[in-house]
């Protein structure tokens, strides 16, 4: 799965996990606020992540997170384990 | 001397007047306030195996549909009961977003379901103040399915939901209500097995009577249609097992013939305020909720005692106020056990004597299966409908009764009755015994 591909599956996931966004305005660098996800909601994002794209994100690289375009690279930089 | 003996006489006096007159000023003081005010039902809502809204069940109920079918929802190929009333066309995603879907075990999207259609039929709680409005519910598993997945996966090593616990807490549902309508005053949730609803019924009218409520929601929710109940329940030799290939006829309550009990899901909200609030703000009253008696065993963790369960008939006759010869119909716990149902029928008649003869009973889990935390609201709803209806629901697969169950289950066809006072059991695991007293208003 080359990058290309690796954001539209992200954005595709994105936008069934959100609620009240116009799905069609979320791209690479929407911020998890803008897509009214709060913590917790990104603790369930990730977990979700992990399900989908067969990734795991650690704790300490995670934290940092607050856009799309993080989990974007994370699983285009450890696709190796990451679903065709 | 004397003087001590007269002291003596004025102390006997006074502990005589105690004992003989102190209680009857408070049994006259408590029928007093009760009468001056009483609980009513101002809004139902209701999702069960025969249909979900208060039309759909009760036109299903009296029209005997049955609910039961081979378990959909895992493979149960390797249980021994295989069959189950489940809600089958139930899509969270028509009334709930995408996360609160995430956030939420099955029991309490079926709890939130009943609670939108209980608060829509109360109309506009606006002239209460958030602080005043409680919730108070049941469920004798809370988020098992929850529970089981998380388990599953943490017994293979892998990661497990982050709302595993906030899905699988018993308060969950109740908590979701409140969030979702702002209703900011008691919150309660009572797990006692299959009385939960009830407990949580009788607990909401303690809240209105003693003032630390004006409004409550209330009622039972549960989902636990699960491969580790199923087994759980099949262990202790509780569920129904032959009848897989047939499965309209395995709850058969009063019958001969039953062998156990048939797991089903759902959920039954009440909204019960004071009668003076009530017609002030033009709320529709469907009944009063005059009585609630609870009683222990206190003698078998699983089997039933038909002492506890006179205990909690009589205690809610004595709470609404009323003689036993005026109840009209019985809403039985009846989960279709062999033990169980006879047990019931001994203690209806020893709570009734002759009156028993005369009394409509009928068996809601003949057509839904057992809901566990959620069947006493259930059966409320049944109950109340039967006030507001003047029709008596079905037992259904009652062909032939079971010899020592010889009352008047209402056999397989719905019955025209004027009924006025109706009562619902209400028995669950821990020898908790639960009635509720309904009246017409």
């Amino acid at each position: 799965m080359n990058t290309e591909n690796i954001e539209e599956k992200v954005i595709e996931f994105i936008a069934s996990k959100v609620d009240d966004v116009d799905v069609s305005t979320i791209n690479a660098t929407s911020e998890f606020e803008e897509l009214g996800l709060d913590s917790m909601d990104r603790v369930q994002l990730l977990f979700d992540a992990e399900e989908t794209f067969g990734v795991t994100f650690e704790d300490d690289e995670v934290k940092d997170f607050h856009c799309v375009k993080d989990i974007i690279d994370y699983i285009s930089n450890h696709q190796s384990s990451a679903p065709s | 001397m004397r003087l001590t003996t007269n002291r003596s006489l004025k102390y006997i006096r006074f502990w005589l007047s105690y004992v003989f007159i102190y209680p009857g000023f408070v049994t006259f003081l408590d029928s007093f306030l009760k009468s001056n005010m009483r609980i009513v039902v101002s809004g139902l809502g209701i999702v069960s195996p025969i249909g979900s809204g208060i039309d759909q069940f009760w036109s299903a109920a009296i029209n005997g549909k049955n609910g039961i079918r081979s378990i959909q929802c895992f493979d149960s190929s390797n249980n021994r009961s295989r069959i189950a009333g489940e809600i089958a066309d139930f899509d969270p995603k028509s009334f709930l977003k995408n996360k609160q879907i995430e956030q939420t075990d099955r029991f309490t999207q079926l709890a939130l379901h009943a609670a939108n259609q209980a608060m829509e039929d109360a109309g506009s709680l606006d002239c209460y103040e958030p602080r005043r409005l409680a919730v108070s519910l049941g469920s004798g598993m809370g988020g098992f399915a929850t529970f089981e997945a998380s388990a599953e996966r943490r017994l293979q090593n892998k990661a497990i939901p982050p709302f595993t616990v906030p899905r699988t807490m018993a308060n969950s549902a109740a908590a979701w209500i409140a969030t979702q309508y702002g209703l900011k005053g008691v919150n309660l949730t009572c797990s006692t097995a299959c009385s939960s609803g009830g407990n949580a019924i009788g607990m909401g009218l303690d809240l209105l009577r003693t003032g630390k409520a004006d409004v409550v929601l209330t009622g039972g929710a549960e989902a636990c249609v699960l491969p580790l109940t199923i087994a759980g329940f099949e262990a202790l030799h509780a569920l129904s097992t032959g009848f897989n290939d047939d499965p309209e006829h395995a709850s058969r309550p009063f019958a001969a013939g039953r062998d156990g009990f048939v797991m089903g899901e759902g959920a039954g909200i009440l909204v019960l305020e004071r009668e003076e609030a009530a017609k002030r703000r033009g709320a529709k009253i469907y009944a009063q909720l005059a009585g609630y008696g609870c009683a222990c065993d206190a003698a078998h963790i699983v089997a039933p005692d038909m002492d506890g369960q006179v205990a909690a008939m009589e205690t809610a006759i004595r709470d609404a106020g009323i003689k036993p010869e005026t109840v009209d119909y019985i809403n039985a716990h009846a989960t279709s056990t062999p033990l169980g149902d006879i047990v019931e029928t001994n203690a209806i008649k020893q709570v009734f004597g002759a009156h028993a003869q005369n009394i409509a009973i009928s068996a809601t889990k003949s057509m839904i299966g057992h809901t566990i935390g959620a069947s006493a609201a259930i059966g409320s709803i049944a109950a109340i409908m039967s006030l507001q209806t003047g029709i008596i629901h079905p037992t259904v697969n009652l062909d032939e009764a079971d010899p020592e169950c010889d009352l008047n289950y209402t056999p397989n066809q719905a019955l025209k009755k004027s009924a006025n006072v109706a009562l619902c059991n209400a028995f669950g695991f821990g020898g908790n015994n639960v009635s509720l007293i309904f009246a017409t208003v």
